[in-house]
């Protein structure tokens, strides 16, 4: 008997079902119940902002997965997406003296970002620091460069000059909201970079065996560094849209924002323990996190309810993805 | 087994000496320095208050090297302390409850959410991290809910504010606060359990290699639940503390607390990977963190400068740790 007709013969397996769309049955469920709920849920404008607050998780939750695809860890997104913004608003707001025009406000952001991924990538490839050690210690240093370097005050009077920044907060076109667009192109290339790019392979490669990726001559350091600096970068250009929208660079932004990534990626479906994990599976965890928030939201229930409740849903929702396996 | 051959030779031992030394060394230069800068610094009083300032640290610091030792962790730490400290005011204040009582029932809360963490990791297979990241949302939302976002006050509950800035009289040491005999009586009890027990074995045991452990009989569930809960309780113990000295339960309290306790006990030798590392040194890492800081304040170092000045001696320090490890070939 062939594979094949072995496959023909199986009946419908409920496990293997559950196993490939249990994550986006889990959105679609939580998506009814909360319709149901409010009537308000279910429409074009709600929904559109759902995706535009969770855009911004959501780009920095691409650069955490492939943190968390090598094994590693970066709990300094937060405090980078800070920094990185309140340097590219301070040269923006005063561009007639510096000269920076808002595209070069945006490339100095990713370029902040991605340095301090590199020193992330540094600390843990070469000097071989824990990940959560080199990240932490970046988290608290980047946290109070963005307070010293403001001096604690948000940044603002960009309105006139930072078109540009605020186009990517807050524009539409077409009626999309561009962070929105933003987001999904970022998650277009992560998608061909990790399932269709040798480089993006090698990272799973890394993550299942680090060992072994080495011994079969991957560039396992480069690939190190080339995650850390990805996830800098990222957590940057987030920080730009952010303040696209806010209108000012606020030396505060994304406290705790290393966390709802973390939540958001292992909702969907990363493990620790490297090389699992897909793209499809973090968007679909950005957004599961993002309706609820919204959920709670719309039916006005008190913010302390809503940690506990996504406390809740991040301990199920990964205890019923175990007890699927 | 050549693995186990070598965890025993001297270049372990020596290597792991230099390394707990160079904590200490780092620490005796920042108290010259800060000794050199400021007249105050070498006061008693202010070595004192070092002490007081991180006795809830030191406290949470404990439980969270036991997590570590068996390469888990638990970042529910400061949500715990913060709920700890808000439901034990609010039995006293609100609901009449007597001080002994509140203080157990607290405790017992404590070490409930911390079996709850363990039972997650254990049974329900979540990575440690994740199970206590959950929980550290979940504790902060129920000090919120219990609290309305308000603080409790303990103005006039002396029985309890006695535990933050009482002093009793001792011979030799003098005036000595009491939330810093607490402190230092947690850190002799779980080093004792640690290094002359067979319940201390099994920690490092299993922070070795579970597996292995397992199959050498140790009851590896059990140890884990215990060490989860000890946690728990111990960020209960440390959050009392902390309201104690504040006179107020604050919906706010200790945010971030547990990072500040994983960088103590990492700076002090306890690895995240498990079975290396013992309170003594965690304990001496919390200190590194509190005599940086308060020297900094006496230097009026602005706020935002310190975060950057201890972040990078964090890394600075582990760098030290890792490059000599790899010097010894361990």
């Amino acid at each position: 008997m062939t594979a094949q007709a072995v496959e023909e013969k199986r009946p419908f397996d409920w496990r293997t079902f559950f196993q490939s769309y249990g994550l986006l049955l889990s959105l679609l469920l939580l998506c009814g119940i909360i319709s149901l709920a409010s009537d308000r849920f279910l429409t074009v404008d709600n929904l559109r902002n759902v995706l535009r607050q969770a855009s911004i998780n959501g780009i920095i939750s691409i650069g955490m997965m492939m943190v968390i695809l090598i094994r590693g860890l970066d709990l300094s997104v937060g405090s980078v997406l800070a920094f990185a913004t309140v340097v590219a608003a301070d040269l923006l707001s005063r561009g007639d003296v510096t000269g920076v025009t808002p595209l070069g406000a945006i490339g100095i952001a990713v370029f902040v970002g991605g340095a301090a991924g590199m020193i992330n990538g540094v600390l843990v490839t070469w000097i071989k620091i824990p990940p959560f050690i080199a990240t932490l210690g970046m988290m608290t240093f980047a946290r109070g460069a963005a307070l010293q370097y403001t001096n604690g005050q948000p940044i603002t009077g960009m309105a006139e000059l930072g078109a540009g920044v605020r186009f990517l907060g807050s524009a539409e076109l077409n009626g999309i909201p561009v962070p929105i667009l933003a987001a999904g192109i970022l998650y277009i290339l992560a998608y061909v970079l990790l399932n269709h790019v040798p480089f993006g392979r090698y990272i799973y490669a890394m993550g299942n065996n680090e060992e072994a990726a080495y011994l079969s001559g991957l560039p396992v350091k480069r690939i190190k560094m080339f995650v850390y600096i990805v996830s800098g970068a990222l957590a940057a250009f987030a920080g730009i849209i952010l303040m696209g929208r806010l209108n000012s660079a606020q030396p505060t932004a994304g406290a705790l924002s290393e966390f709802d990534a973390i939540a958001a990626v292992v909702v969907g479906g990363t493990s620790f323990s490297g090389g699992e994990g897909t793209v499809s599976g973090t968007l679909i965890g950005v957004l599961i996190i993002a309706v609820l928030n919204n959920g709670l939201n719309l039916l006005e229930i008190p913010s302390f309810y809503q940690d506990i409740a996504s406390g809740v849903v991040i301990a199920l929702a990964l205890l019923l993805y175990r007890a699927i396996r | 087994m050549t693995s186990h051959v070598r965890d025993l030779s001297w270049q372990v031992v020596v290597g792991g000496l230099l390394r707990r030394g160079i904590v200490l060394i780092v620490l005796a230069g920042l108290m010259t320095y800060f000794a050199s800068q400021s007249d105050r610094f070498f006061q008693s009083r202010n070595l004192v208050n070092i002490l007081e300032q991180n006795a809830a640290l030191m406290i949470v610091t404990v439980g969270m090297t036991l997590t570590m030792l068996i390469a888990g962790i638990d970042l529910s730490v400061g949500s715990v302390a913060a709920l700890a400290g808000a439901i034990s005011a609010g039995l006293i204040v609100n609901n009449g409850f007597s001080f002994e009582v509140s203080v157990v029932v607290t405790l017992a809360l404590g070490f409930a959410i911390g079996l709850l963490n363990g039972g997650l990791i254990i049974w329900g297979k979540l990575p440690p991290f994740i199970a206590t990241l959950a929980m550290l949302g979940i504790g902060r939302g129920l000090t919120l809910l219990y609290t309305e976002g308000r603080p409790i006050s303990l103005n006039g509950v002396d029985q309890y504010t006695f535990y933050g800035r009482g002093d009793v009289t001792l011979p030799v040491f003098g005036e000595t606060p009491v939330s810093v005999l607490v402190a230092l009586a947690i850190v002799m009890i779980v080093s004792v359990i640690l290094s002359a027990t067979r319940f201390g074995l099994h920690i490092y045991a299993i922070g070795g290699s579970e597996e292995t452990a397992r199959l050498a009989g140790v009851p590896v569930t059990r140890v884990k639940m215990i060490v989860y809960g000890s946690s728990g309780l111990l960020a209960a113990l440390g959050g009392m503390l902390l309201t104690a000295r504040l006179f107020s339960a604050q919906p706010q309290a200790a945010v971030g607390m547990e990072l500040d306790a994983i960088a103590a006990a990492v700076l002090g030798g306890v690895s995240l990977f498990g079975g290396v590392g013992n309170v003594i040194g965690a304990v001496t890492g919390g200190l590194l963190i509190g005599v940086l800081s308060n020297g900094m304040n006496l230097l009026r170092l602005a706020s935002f400068l310190q975060q950057m000045i201890q972040g990078t001696v964090l890394v600075v320090a582990v760098a030290i740790d890792m490059i000599i490890k790899r010097i010894e070939g361990v």
